[in-house]
């Protein structure tokens, strides 16, 4: 039975004994979940009073603000899960030893968080076409714009954080500094992100 | 024990890698199929609970595929299993008593 390997790059990893309870789980790993779980109660928190301002509220929807585009965020999802598919092909590729394609893997992975975050931008201020803000949904004019703005800046901000943590693995990946560990550790976060993300897409956007 | 004992043996043998390669695209393409039927649940013309219902299983369903597969958990330990998922049933439970609590309040 095989150890777990962790700490640095890839061949000079160190080996740890297989734990009855976590098994081939290194400590890093475990640490990553934790802090992942501990994550997921912050997007928690904010979709539990998310719901509470809902249900709470006489009218959600006021005269005058936009609806959000559906299709439009539909497509990010897509995105979102296409570059998780890409972390994932890059762990494999790195535990492989293929060190060009798992680094090829890793930058479209960045890419695709560059773009979600440019349809953010798009659906906030607008590239082409007005954006939300213009349309008049203006954060702290009713709790509908002000949570929405919350949670997807939230998330966001976690997508943001993703992509320079990607671009720092990629770097230290090249540089023989990091190996299939990292970038498994990595993924964890990345793949956490798109996660969270299912349900935000759920609650704020397809809620009726 | 050492029933308790796995390791992560994915993509490590020959012949792996190019099925963990398939599975990834199979959830893939499940994913966005669900993302689409989300979309259509959305837009039906049924009661907003029944709407309700069916993209909260839906998002249930995509969270578990993206955990399960994506983030390996269906390779690790059960253990470790529990020590994601049983937290995040708390929040769960105190959606589900926030849901029926608002439609107690909304009955006439």
């Amino acid at each position: 039975m095989k150890g777990a390997t962790a700490g640095a790059p890839g061949e000079h990893a160190v080996r740890w004994p297989p734990d009855a309870q976590y098994g081939s789980a290194t400590p890093g790993k475990v640490g990553m979940w934790v802090f992942l779980v501990s994550d997921a109660f912050s997007f928690a928190g904010l979709l539990t009073a998310y719901g509470i301002l809902r249900s709470g509220a006489a009218a959600w929807r006021h005269p005058g603000e936009p609806a959000l585009d559906l299709t439009f965020t539909a497509g990010l999802t897509i995105l979102l899960m296409a570059s998780s598919v890409t972390n994932v092909l890059a762990w494999l590729a790195a535990h492989a030893g293929r060190r060009r394609e798992a680094a090829a893997m890793l930058a479209l992975t960045a890419l695709g968080g560059v773009l979600f975050l440019l349809g953010q931008v798009q659906e906030w201020w607008g590239i082409w076409g007005p954006g939300l803000l213009r349309e008049g949904l203006a954060f702290g004019q009713s709790a509908r714009a002000s949570s929405f703005y919350a949670i997807t800046g939230y998330h966001g901000l976690h997508v943001l954080v993703g992509v320079f943590y990607i671009v720092a693995i990629l770097l230290q990946y090249l540089r023989g500094r990091a190996g299939a560990h990292q970038v498994e550790l990595l993924g964890l976060y990345w793949c956490f992100v798109d996660f969270v993300w299912v349900f935000v897409f759920s609650f704020v956007y397809l809620f009726p | 024990m050492e029933a308790h004992i796995r390791a992560d043996t994915r993509a490590q043998h020959p012949g792996e890698a190019p099925r963990a390669r398939r599975q990834v695209a199979a959830v893939f393409l499940a994913l966005v199929a669900m993302t689409g039927v989300e979309l259509a649940v959305a837009r039906a013309p049924a009661g907003r609970a029944a709407v309700m219902a069916g993209l909260v299983g839906l998002a249930v369903a995509k969270a578990a595929l993206v955990s399960l597969f994506f983030m390996h958990l269906r390779h690790e330990t059960p253990v470790l299993r529990w020590t994601v998922f049983g937290p995040l049933l708390a929040p769960a439970l105190y959606g589900l008593v926030l849901a029926a609590d608002a439609a107690w309040r909304a009955a006439p």
